[in-house]
């Protein structure tokens, strides 16, 4: 399958589900211009069907197989999101479109670029907070 | 509109460039990449004859995206006489990619 092979309909819908389910769970919400959130499930949809795993679409990897086989950090949701909630995607965002940056460390190019973005929802999501904990005890 | 840069063309058209080059590296299915086209796009037009503005579709083109440490996408870059003088991460509004690029002139 090319790189750019759209994928069946039943990946995309499946993975539409998925999306929806994990913005209930993060408290996140869709981005508010509509083809953002349909660019990158039909790429999430293309990696299941490629790879067999959500690979995120926003990242270039040089060998994509290799990536999956060393780790699962950007298999959707990506560890940057089950840790700061951040999704550099914008997959996951406020209500105004923006990527919750409130959590990420200081040097991470996420506050760089879109500053400081309060998360609205700070009791869901994070579940994997405590790896962070972990690395930079408080 | 912005140019098409590939592999194939990466040297000529941006290395040995004699104005400074703007290359966006992008994804056909990366969302913050469709927001930022457009930026891209009237940018090129902006500044035809002093600057080259064009784009690296990442998945097409692996070879100069490796070589250039590229992992977020999309990823801006700015060459001046053929090495890398500013890196951009994320879709940026159109005043923070201006901002580097007068720099370089």
């Amino acid at each position: 399958m090319s790189p750019t092979a759209d994928p069946a309909q039943k990946t995309i819908d499946r993975m539409n589900r998925y999306v929806e389910k994990y913005r209930e769970k993060s408290g996140t919400s869709a981005h508010p211009d509509a083809s953002v959130t349909e660019g990158v499930v039909l790429g999430l949809a293309a990696h299941v069907e490629q790879l067999g795993r959500p690979l995120c679409p926003c990242n270039f990897y040089p060998d994509k197989q290799a990536e999956l086989d060393e780790s699962r950090r950007w298999v959707c949701a990506c560890d940057e999101m089950k840790q700061f909630k951040y999704c550099h995607c914008l997959l996951f965002v406020t209500p105004e479109g923006l990527p919750i940056t409130e959590y990420l460390p200081e040097d991470h190019e996420g506050r760089q670029v879109y500053g400081l973005v309060r998360d609205p929802t700070p009791d869901k999501g994070r579940e994997a907070r405590h790896q962070v904990e972990a690395s930079f005890p408080v | 509109m912005a140019a098409e840069f590939t592999d194939g063309n990466f040297q000529t058209e941006v290395l040995d460039s004699d104005v400074p080059v703007l290359v966006d590296f992008w994804a056909p299915w990366c969302g913050p990449c469709r927001m930022l086209a457009p930026t891209v796009d009237a940018i090129a037009e902006e500044y035809a004859g002093r600057v080259k503005v064009g784009k690296v579709n990442t998945d097409e083109n692996p070879q100069v995206s490796t070589q250039h440490g590229i992992q977020s996408i999309p990823t801006l870059m700015v060459f001046k006489g053929g090495r890398v003088v500013d890196r951009l991460v994320g879709a940026l509004p159109k005043e923070k990619i201006t901002e580097k690029l007068n720099a370089q002139l």
